[in-house]
Formats: structure tokens, sequence, C-alpha cells
């Protein structure tokens, strides 16, 4: 019976808001008035009119809105109340000016801590989000096992595997392949060497989201020999001219137009880039004989970062197997000749900065570490626990003294519900008022926090729609939660009894508060305890022999640029010498890789005696004669290479590990043994000592050290004496006389290797922030409990006094309530710490073990810290004069 | 049937729209609900009106207690609905009374027309 003609019903979203528009009483007649102009107008109008009119008469009827609003306050008398729960509130706050601080200034820290953490933690997961087609990117690994162990686990694939997942799996709807690279760029007289360099397919642009200021998207990669620069590359090279069409050098050997403008890319991408040269460009370099390139062909040169764009939906598991059995087809026979498997997993390109530690990295040192974020949620979570645990404890502590409120509101007609309704909404002011002098210290605090954690935060996020979801949330259930307990206490109280004042004093919640106590320290300490095992493990990893010498080190970046190459032994040995000559140096040595630099050289090697099959892939460092002296490397059998050795092409020097890797007994074994090498018998000279090429954190991999005179990439110096300054403007006078168009750039050693403990060292200043946030919101609290059992304890004080007890008698007894709640919390924090911590250090190759007194002393530490805390009212109140308390009444 | 507030004497004022109602309403008699009160403003003063003017108009006049109403009549046309039905309250005429009253003292003291009478 709803409709007057089965067509003529009026548009449903008009009825839908006209229903939040009038009450339910009103609703009614007036629906029914409009829906009756409306059948009207169907007949005359049409329907579609009829329906746009029934809309305007609906929108019109909007202001009718008071009618509602005005008859619901007549309705009810909450506001009024709910003014005087403010009231009251704020009376109180004002009343009790210590405990409503500490609440306060408690919350307060605690929400910024974690706020603060919030956004380091969305900051870090927001890693490569901006694409578009974020949920659609992979990464191809690359993985290789010999004789079933896995041997290589790499970010970046070769260059075939892009075209040929292509070709042959219908889901991939295209890839880009970016060759990284570096190189000295010059335009006109600026010349610099640039670092964020990679050689990049055509659909780079296309399938991420690095929009371009200038240039077409289509046209920017495809032809070979044009590049496409960052904003900052260009403002860098060109100032305020037009970019586009300009020939751009690099290395001194190719010309490359610009074909287009990047926008920078944004500081939470896993790749960077200020120059993109084209595909085209490389394989032109790569041309085999027969026309065909490498750098399209190869499946065995590893350096090709590989992306793929799938089609949504794609079942990655799925995939993966279906395209191993292409690939089996297609290389399967090579892979049983010669005894290896390689395998092309997916990786979404959202993992890649959290979950990915693979080797060749794009930006190894940025790599994130998701077990560190995830601690820290964990950590912003707790110590936002402790301080709502805090609220509940004080509030109901003071519950006594609103007993009586409450007993008087009961008497007067109260509802529970409405004493609960006060509780609660007291909760959520105190609340507001934390959460706003919590963003108040964010504000203030987010560049030293920035400066502290080596992180790029910046207030962007006030802007941000998220960030006030999670904010009010973290305020409601705060509130809620922590209001809700107190809540409960104080509007069961009986008012007879209250009244009568037989309440005794802070009994109901005794139990539940003693626990929380322990929580908060227990919490404190485990994170404590934490820091402490970080920083001892960060020293220790320092401390650790490397097995070279790393003080004094100045290293020179090779030249990129060199004329005639025929020059360039002898232009070197010159440039040699010459320094030499100074006082202040040492050592020169040249070298391809430094320590500390992430070695990207690898090749084959074996036994010379066994077959094709056994070929292992081993990591190359080219090197020259003063390498290991310079580095003092401890040679351990055999002997240095040396001028005077004339055979010495012919020759190999390994590092220890590469000893059991190639099936060695022993060094003195291994010495005088032949192996191929760059598909040539060599002759093992000498076993050199496993020092750390890369962090301690790692395991030494194998190493050879071929001798590669020609080795140009890094001029190790040894420095002598203080004047480094000095020795620094000598060394730039003569690399800028003899490799003239290069850039000088340098850096000391012990700072380039320490860097690689970036993450580590942020993790142990974030972890001692927090600590200090945790302690000191779980003192805040401890000191109001304690100082408030304090007070209620002055009668009890005051006779044993008059009966002859002395300050320290009081104080013990005052405060040993709380040293026993802080050595249960310590049993129940060591194993937690220890079950954490120890998991923590399984990461690294060198770790330490941790000792009881990491246990002890921030055990110590924090019954200090409580003893201090509790001590300072018990001290004040067991001093007090006996007269006093006992006049109390 | 809604709560009615007593009109005071801020209630009183009438505006010149809700004037027009409150007389449309006296002078129907019956059958006296908002699209038909619609429907005779219309015919009678000439103006096109909405809908949602009526309807403010009449709640608020009820609210001051120059309406009263009570429901009837639900027909398929409105959906089923009820119709509201207006009725001017005693105050409702006293209130029209007033105003007839103070404009036709105004009249009288128009000098030029002063010969017109009633």
């Amino acid at each position: 019976m709803n409709t007057y003609r089965g067509d003529s019903k009026p548009p449903g979203i008009g009825t839908f808001l006209l229903r939040k528009i009038y009450d339910d009483d009103l609703f009614d007649d007036v629906s029914g008035d409009l829906q009756e102009i409306y059948s009207n107008k169907v007949l005359t109008h049409g329907r579609i009119l009829a329906s746009a009119f029934y809309l305007i008469d609906v929108v019109l009827s909007v202001r009718n809105y008071d009618l509602k609003s005005r008859k619901k306050i007549t309705q009810n008398n909450s506001i009024p109340m709910f003014k005087n729960y403010l009231k009251i509130t704020l009376r109180n706050i004002s009343k009790n000016k210590i405990y409503s601080g500490l609440n306060i200034i408690g919350l307060a820290l605690g929400m910024a801590a974690c706020l603060f953490i919030l956004q380091y933690v969305s900051y870090e997961r927001s890693y490569d989000k901006f694409h578009e087609n974020h949920e659609d990117l992979y990464r191809v690994r690359y993985k290789v096992y010999r004789n079933g162990e896995l041997n290589i686990d790499c970010a970046a694939a070769v260059p075939r595997v892009g075209p040929f997942m292509k070709e042959k799996m219908p889901e991939v709807r295209a890839f880009a392949r970016a060759y990284p690279t570096s190189g000295v760029v010059t335009y006109k007289e600026t010349k610099f060497r640039e670092e964020r360099m990679h050689i990049a397919d055509p659909d780079f642009l296309k399938i991420f989201t690095f929009p371009l200021i200038e240039g077409d998207v289509e046209t920017a990669l495809a032809e070979p020999n044009t590049v496409v620069i960052s904003e900052t590359a260009a403002k860098k090279y060109f100032g305020n001219t037009d970019p586009i069409g300009k020939m751009m050098n690099v290395d001194g050997e190719h010309s490359v137009s610009v074909t287009a403008v990047a926008k920078d890319v944004p500081n939470n991408s896993h790749i960077k880039f200020d120059f993109l040269i084209s595909y085209e460009t490389l394989n032109n370099q790569t041309r085999n004989d027969d026309g065909s390139s490498s750098s399209e062909t190869a499946w065995g040169w590893y350096d090709f970062n590989t992306y793929v764009l799938l089609e949504p939906g794609t079942d990655i598991a799925d995939y993966d197997t279906r395209f191993a059995e292409y690939l089996w087809d297609e290389r399967g026979e090579t892979f049983e000749k010669y005894n290896f498997k390689a395998e092309f997993p997916l990786q979404p390109i959202t993992d890649i900065h959290l979950y990915s530690n693979l080797l060749q990295e794009s930006e190894p040192e940025e790599q994130g570490d998701g077990d560190a974020v995830f601690f820290l949620t964990i950590i912003a979570f707790f110590i936002l626990l402790i301080a709502w645990i805090n609220y509940v404890n004080l509030s109901t502590a003071r519950s006594i003294e609103r007993a009586k409120e409450v007993g008087i509101r009961k008497t007067m007609g109260a509802y529970r519900k409405q004493l609960i309704y006060q509780f609660i909404s007291e909760s959520f002011i105190l609340n507001l008022i934390a959460m706003i002098l919590g963003l108040g210290i964010v504000v203030l605090g987010i560049k030293n926090f920035n400066q502290l954690t080596d992180s790029q935060l910046s207030l962007q996020f006030l802007l941000d729609p998220v960030f006030w979801i999670v904010l009010v949330a973290i305020f409601i259930t705060g509130s809620v939660f922590s209001g809700l307990y107190p809540a409960f206490i104080l509007s069961s109280y009986k008012p007879v009894s209250v009244l009568k004042g037989r309440l005794s004093a802070g009994r109901s919640g005794n139990y539940l508060r003693r626990i929380l106590v322990v929580f908060q320290f227990a919490a404190s300490i485990t994170l404590i305890a934490g820091t402490i095992v970080v920083y001892q493990q960060l020293g220790h990893m320092k401390a650790l022999d490397l097995g070279f010498d790393m003080t004094e080190t100045l290293v020179v970046k090779g030249p990129d640029v060199f004329g005639a190459d025929s020059l360039y032994e002898s232009t070197v040995e010159t440039f040699r010498n010459e320094l030499l000559k100074n006082p202040e140096i040492g050592q020169i040595t040249a070298s391809s890789n430094v320590p500390g630099d992430e070695i990207f050289w690898t090749n084959g090697i074996k036994k010379h005696t066994e077959g094709r099959d056994s070929y292992k892939i081993i990591y190359n460092v080219g090197i020259d004669y003063n390498y290991f002296p310079a580095y003092d490397i401890e040679i351990l059998a055999g002997r240095n290479y040396g001028p005077t050795f004339t055979t010495d092409t012919g020759s190999l020097i390994l590092n220890e590990a590469a000893i059991p890797y190639l099936g060695f007994e022993s060094a003195e074994e291994a010495i005088n043994q032949k192996v191929t090498f760059w598909g040539q018998p060599k002759t093992i000279v000498g076993i050199v000592d496993n020092y750390n090429q890369m962090s301690a954190k790692a395991e030494v991999s194998p190493i050879a050290f071929p001798l590669v005179l020609r080795a140009s990439s890094y001029y190790t110096l040894k420095l002598k004496g203080d004047n480094y300054q000095s020795a620094l403007e000598k060394v730039q006078a003569e690399y800028n006389g003899f490799f003239p168009g290069n850039p000088f750039d340098y850096f000391f050693l012990d700072e380039f290797f320490n860097r690689q403990y970036n993450n580590e060292q942020k993790f142990s200043r974030v972890f001692t922030l927090f600590a200090g946030f945790a302690i000191i919101v779980a003192c805040l609290g401890l000191f109001g409990l304690s100082s408030f059992s304090a007070l209620q304890r002055t009668k009890e004080i005051g006779i044993r006094k008059a009966i002859g007890a002395n300050i320290r008698n009081i104080v013990f007894l005052l405060s040993r309530e709380f040293v026993i709640l802080v050595l249960i919390a310590n049993v129940i924090a060591w194993p937690a710490v220890y079950f954490i911590m120890d998991n923590w250090l399984n990461n690294f190759a060198n770790r330490i073990v941790i000792g009881l007194p990491v246990f002890l002393f921030s055990g110590v530490l924090v019954i200090l810290i409580a003893i201090m805390t509790v001590g300072y009212k018990t001290v004040l109140t067991a001093r007090s004069n006996p007269v006093n308390a006992l006049r109390y009444e | 049937m809604r709560n009615i507030e007593y009109p005071n004497m801020k209630g009183t004022y009438l505006g010149e729209f809700e004037e027009l109602i409150l007389l449309t309403v006296a002078s129907m008699a019956e059958d006296a609900y908002a699209v038909t009160i619609k429907d005779e403003v219309q015919i009678i003063a000439g103006r096109k009106v909405n809908i949602s003017a009526v309807h403010s108009a009449l709640y608020r006049l009820e609210r001051k207690g120059f309406l009263t109403s009570n429901f009837g009549g639900a027909t398929q046309k409105r959906g089923g609905k009820k119709k509201r039905y207006f009725h001017v309250t005693n105050a409702g005429y006293e209130v029209l009374r007033i105003a007839k009253d103070m404009k036709e003292q105004l009249w009288k003291n128009i000098p030029q027309l002063s010969i017109v009478t009633y």
C-alpha cells in the first residue's frame, strides 16, 4: 500500500534526506505532503520533472532543520549537566594541581612519544606507495643455487629476464630495467661526479610514477644517447635556462642530449636518480658482432634492477611456479650442464624498503628494518599504555576524595549511569588537554627528533586526514579506556557508607594498582635493558678488530675521465711518486674497492683440476702491489704481489674464507695450487686474513684479489701527522694536475666504513629516547602514587614517630611496597629482555652475549630511580613534625 | 499531539507570510493541510510559494500556539502517509484580530482616506 501507482515513487535519495531533516513525528506528514505534490506533478508534468521538483522541495526543506534541533534541546537537560561536569573537572584540576599536573604531563608525554613513533613508522611504511601502480609493481629478484645451496640472493637481475617474462607471461603488462652506474657529468664548465645515475628502459617512467616537468613520457628514453634529468640536476647544470635538447657529457666519452626533466624523486622511494640514460645507449655499447647486445641477451650479468607491472590480482606464488617452468624450458640445459639453478622470484616493491636485505640493493644505506619498525610500534603502544595506567592509578588512588561527591550526587538523585558519564567525560577533558599538549610537544620537538633519528619528518602530517583519524582514535580509546575503570569504581560507592565516612582509604583497586605498577616498570626495565644491549652490540662491532687499519686513511675517487688509455698506468705511477714526496703521505694504493664499499664485481672460480660444473661465484677486488701493506692486512700464507715477480699476471691472492669455499684443506695447502679464474689458470700465491670487507654485521665472503694495475676506482692514501688539511690540499692540487676534467671527491675511510652502522645507531638513539620517555612517564605515576599513599598514612606516621620510630624506619616503611613491586617487575622483565634481544642479536655475525651485568645494571638503575621518586615525598612526610600529623583532623 | 508552548508576548509577533498562512487556514475551515494551504495561497495571493516555506510557517505558528493540528486521511497518493490538518486556535484568532485592528487603526489615521468607512 505504499505507492499510488507502481511507477510514481519519488526518488529515494530525496526521502532519505528528508528523514535526516525532520524528526520522526514531523517526517510522516511532511513526506506525505511532498509525495502528494509529486504525485500531482507526475500527472501534469511527467515523472522526470516531478522528480526534479520533488528534489528541489526536499533541498528547500533544509530551512526547517532547526525545527528538529530546537525540539531536542527542550527534551532533556544533559547539556547543563555536562556544563556542571566540566566545571567540577576544572575545579578538581585546580584543587589538586600536582596530581592533575602529573596526570596530564604523563599523558601528554605518552601521546607525544606515540605520535612521534607513529609518524616515523608511517614514513618508513610509506616507501614506494606514491606510485600509482604500487600494488601491482614487483621487482624481479635473482637467486642462484649451486649444489642445492643458495649462492647468490640479489636485488638486481639479469638483462634478459625482463623481456623473457614479458614474452612468456600474459600477466606482465610492462617491464623496465634500471642499471645503476655513476660517472662524471660535464656541461660546459660545470662538472660533478654523479652517483644517482641509472640506465633505464623507456617504460621505466611509465610504470613508476615519476612525473615529468618537461618532455614527453612516450619518447623521453626511446632514442640512444638521451638522458632524463631531475629538477635538481637541471638547476645544478643549467641554472634557469631550458635544459631540453642540450648536450651533456658523461665520463668524457658519451654525449647525451637532455629529453626531459623529471620531478625530484621523493625521499621515500627505494630507487633514486638524478640521471636516467636511455637503455639503447647501453645496447649500443654492448653490441656484439652479430648485431645483438649483451645488455639484452645476457643471462648471467646480474646488475639490472628489473621491475614488472602485472595485471591486478595476480597470484604471485602461482606466477613464480609457472615462470620457473618456462625458465627451465629455456635454461634447463645450461643449468644441468653447469650444475646450478637460477630463480627469479617476484618481490612487491612496497616490501623493498623494510623487508629486503639483498645484495646490490639500490640504496643499501637507506634500507629500513621492518623488525625495528615493528618494535617501535609496540614501544609506542607501551608508552601510551603506561600513561593511561598512570591515569587509572591516580584516579582510583584519589577515589576516597571523590567519594563524598559521589555520595552527595547519588543522594540528590543521580543515576549510576550519569556518574559513569561524569567520570568518563572528566577523562575526556584531561585527555583532551593532554592531547593538545602532546601535539604541542610534537610540533616543537620535531626538528630535534629529526636530528636525533636522522629522519626527514615534516609537519606536513598535520594536513593528513589519516593522522587526525588516528589521533582522534587514540584520544577516544584512551579516554574511554582510562576513564572506564575509575568511573565504575567511583560510581559503585554506596551513599550511606560514603557519607558516614566509613570507606577505608583507597582499598578498592589496590591490588589492580600494584599489578599496573609492576607492568609499568617491567616495560621500562625492558626498554632500558634493550637500549643497553643495542649500545653494547654497536660498541662491540666498532671495537672489533676488523683485520685492517682504517685510521688516518684518505680515499680519493679515481678518475673516470681519462684521455689516452695507454698512458694511464704511467700517469698513475708518476702521480703516486709525486705524492709520496710529501712527508704527510705514507702509502698510496689503487684498488677497485675499498672496505665498506659493496663489491659488485663477481666472477666464476674453480680448482683448475675440476670440471666446468664446479664453477663458483667469488667476489673480486682488483688491487695493486701496495694494497695489503697500506691497509695493514695480514698475509697468512704465501706472499704479496710484487713488481719483481714477472709472473704475477698469472698469480692470484685469495682471502681465508675462499679456502674452504674452493675445497682446500688449509691455507698452506692452497699455496701454489692452480685455479681457473677469468677463464685462465692462475696460481695461488698468497692467502690473506679474513678482514671485514663489509661491516661486522655479516660473515666475511670469499674474495679473490687479482692484480689489476689499472684499477682506478679508488686511491687510498695513508696520512701521517696531524695536518690533514694541508695534506688534503696538496693531494687535490696534484690530482687536478694529473687528471684534469675530474672532480676531486674524497672521504675518510673510518667515516665511510662506519656509515654502515647508521641504521643501528639510529635505532639505538630512538630506543634511548623512548626508553627515557617510558621511564619518565612511569616515574610520574609512581611519584603521584607514593606521595598520595604517604599523605594517607600521615596519621600512622605521626603515631609511629611519637612512639619512637626514626626517619629511616619511616622511609623504609613507606618505600618498601614500591621497591618490592619494582623488584617483581625486574623478575618479569629479565626473561622478556633476554628473549627479544637475543633474537635481535642473531641478525649479526659478530654478536655479543647478553650478560648478567646488563640485567643488574638496568634493574638497579630502575630501583634507584624508583627509590628517588618515592623517597622525595616519603622523606618529607617522615620528617614532618608528628604534632602536625596528629592534629590532622 | 505535539507539545505546544504557550504563547508569550514575544511570540505574538506575526510575520507577513505567517499572517497570510494563518488567515488562509482560518478561511479554509476544513481540509486545511500543507498542500491545500499552499494551493489556496497561490490562488488568493497569486504568488508562488514552496511547500517547505508553508511547512516552516505552519510549524512555527503551531509552536507559537496559533494553530493546532490533528491527523487524518491517509491516501495512496501520499504513499500512505497521514495528513496533518490545521485549525486556528483561539489565540490564533486573537492575534489575527489584533493585527487587523492595528491595521484598521492605521488606515483610519491616513488623512486622505479617512472618509472611507466600512
